[in-house]
């Protein structure tokens, strides 16, 4: 604001000319800007160009430019193929499932640290629960590997040692789906907890103290107090995940999975891989990359009316 | 009255209840769950082959043996795949940087005509994208397959990181940077001599940011790269690590004669990729977290 009322032209209505001369006083601006934006238009927008080639019979040598059109004849031919549905659904049911799980989870460990008194606690807890959003998914899923496999997996050992018996983690489809979700809720879930926290530390403390002196207890204080307070944090969250629910990491699904769980590790985006980059179906892989993109859109949008709807701030 | 209410509750806050212990041995219990997985991976690294196959290791290394990294140390697939990620790491890193603050700086100004079009044509490319196969084609035809700025280049920018690093710069004071005008400094000037000198923690922060991201990306180098002496360290671990299985399924372009490398050895593998991320993790927390806050803050 200080800085409109300094260069006072911005207060009234600009004309052409004086439009120019401000561009022409902003030309170090613009010369900065200059690499980004060739960055934006040949990375980003050749490629948004380049979904054409959904639409068209893409012959490798012909190019973007030189392939016969022929409409909808690709996404025809996805739709008719059963496992596009399948992974359509599994990015459903993988990311429903780390949802469930995650969401609640993610806001319960925040409550409990935020009961946490001692400030040396929390800081060592809270460094630790953050180290394993840093990791690389390649590295967890060695570890995972580690850890899970039927055969001489550290877990199943200690469970054979204990006199039960192995149980196929990684290589049966029910127990995948279940490892899955534990990962991704080891990885995540304390760093979901920040946003929590800082939501947390903006808490008036008096609120607090009148519920001490009105007797509650710690369960109600914080059922009746904390909670509410960052009740429009939480529908923020759920919405924006919510709105994420046909996008999925290709990392996870892809380094965990294997040919006996193919049934339900396949999810959109390895789909897209094996599909477009190991068997070279260009036009296949952007069809379905489009529907996905679309899907999103569509999700994101709805997400964003409904979050303004019920009062709270929209997340686009 | 207040006073001796908060005298109460801090006296309350320091009484013993079971509550209170249940909230500490949980909290303590989910620490482990997180940790164990590296204790775990760190034992199986420093343990003797025959206590690894028979499968007794849990906590700690049986029969000390410093084989594995003797053999890592020696690898020169290894080395050089560090090298590649370590180049990697750095290019992607300033390349990043300076395009972000370059962005960012730009795009704070209010009295930048366009700056509205431009910023919206930025943010734009967060909710739709060409999608994996037209980035890959464009990639191709500008004669970047196979080449290390494929892994750098493609994706120097990146959007989150631009939101960040705009709203930190509008909401610096413009004190300053008016005074600075006033005498007569330019654009170039003021950003160099006065917002960058400021912006040190945010830049640190955009700059990790960036870093990490790179140290732990296997997946351009798996679709740009094909010959194994431009592997990135993550795509070479993915390869040591699951040999059976692309063996099994064909493997991507590489045969790294297929021997079963020892846990031991795999697990190795893994401490010495991960090495780096734990030796910077205190800076990357303290720093992560205030980005994540300033992300979170919509522009």
């Amino acid at each position: 604001m200080k800085r409109q009322q300094g260069q006072g032209q911005y207060v009234h209505k600009r004309t052409t000319q004086q439009t120019m001369a401000q561009m022409w006083k902003c030309r170090w601006l613009y010369l900065m800007l200059l690499p980004v934006i060739v960055y934006f238009i040949v990375f980003k927008y050749v490629p948004m160009y380049g979904i054409t080639i959904a639409f068209q019979d893409y012959n490798i040598f012909k190019g973007m430019f030189g392939s016969k059109w022929w409409g909808f004849t690709t996404f025809q031919k996805v739709f008719a193929d059963a496992n596009f549905w399948s992974a359509i659904k599994n990015t459903l049911v993988l990311n429903l499932m780390t949802l469930a799980i995650n969401f609640p989870l993610t806001i319960i460990v925040s409550l409990m640290l935020n009961e946490v008194a001692g400030m040396k606690f929390k800081k060592l807890t809270q460094s630790v629960l953050y180290l394993p959003h840093f990791i690389s998914w390649v590295v967890v899923a060695g570890i995972a590997t580690n850890l899970f496999t039927q055969n001489d997996g550290t877990i199943n050992n200690i469970i054979s040692s204990m006199g039960g018996s192995k149980i196929p983690f990684l290589s049966s489809e029910g127990w995948w789906m279940f490892t899955y979700v534990i990962l991704q809720v080891w990885k995540e879930i304390g760093w979901g907890t920040i946003i929590y926290l800082a939501a947390l530390t903006g808490v008036d403390e008096s609120l607090y103290e009148a519920a001490y002196l009105d007797g509650a207890t710690n369960l109600q204080r914080i059922w009746y107090i904390t909670l509410p307070m960052i009740k429009s944090v939480v529908v923020t969250m759920l919405i924006l995940q919510i709105s994420k629910m046909m996008t999925i990491g290709l990392d996870a699904p892809l380094l965990l999975g294997n040919d006996k769980v193919m049934g339900v590790s396949e999810v959109i985006s390895t789909y897209i891989y094996r599909i477009g980059i190991v068997r070279a179906k260009y036009s296949d892989a952007t069809a379905i990359g489009l529907f996905q993109s679309l899907v999103n859109i569509a999700i994101l949008v709805l997400a964003d009316w409904f979050a303004k709807l019920i009062g709270e701030e929209g997340i686009i | 009255m207040a006073q001796e209410a908060t005298s109460t509750m801090n006296k309350k806050k320091n009484k013993f209840t079971i509550g209170k212990f249940l909230n500490y041995f949980f909290l303590t219990v989910l620490a482990f769950i997180c940790l164990y997985p590296f204790l775990n991976v760190v034992a199986y690294s420093f343990s003797g082959y025959n206590a690894v196959l028979s499968g007794k290791v849990t906590f700690y290394p049986i029969d000390i043996s410093l084989t594995a990294y003797q053999t890592i140390m020696k690898n020169s697939q290894i080395w050089s795949a560090m090298w590649v990620t370590i180049f990697t790491t750095i290019m992607g890193t300033l390349i990043g940087l300076i395009l972000t603050i370059a962005a960012a700086y730009a795009l704070s100004r209010d009295y930048l005509p366009g700056k509205g079009i431009l910023s919206g044509l930025i943010l734009f490319t967060m909710y739709f994208s060409g999608g994996i196969i037209p980035t890959f084609l464009v990639v191709k035809g500008l004669g970047m397959y196979d080449s290390l700025t494929s892994l750098f280049i493609p994706q120097a920018v990146n959007v989150f990181n631009f939101i960040v690093m705009r709203t930190f710069f509008r909401q610096l004071p413009t004190e300053l940077e008016e005074a600075a005008r006033i005498d007569g400094a330019n654009e170039m000037q003021i950003l160099f001599k006065i917002i960058l000198p400021l912006s040190v923690p945010i830049i640190a922060t955009i700059g990790l940011f960036y870093a990490v991201n790179y140290w732990n990306s296997y997946f351009d180098a798996l679709i740009y790269i094909t010959s194994p002496d431009k592997f990135t360290l993550q795509l070479r671990l993915r390869n040591l690590l699951f040999a059976d299985e692309l063996a099994n399924a064909g493997g991507n372009g590489e045969g790294i004669g297929t021997q079963v490398m020892s846990q031991s050895l795999k697990m190795c593998c893994v401490v010495v990729a991960t090495l780096p991320i734990i030796c910077v993790y205190p800076w990357l927390q303290k720093y992560f977290v205030k980005g994540v806050m300033l992300g979170s803050v919509k522009g």
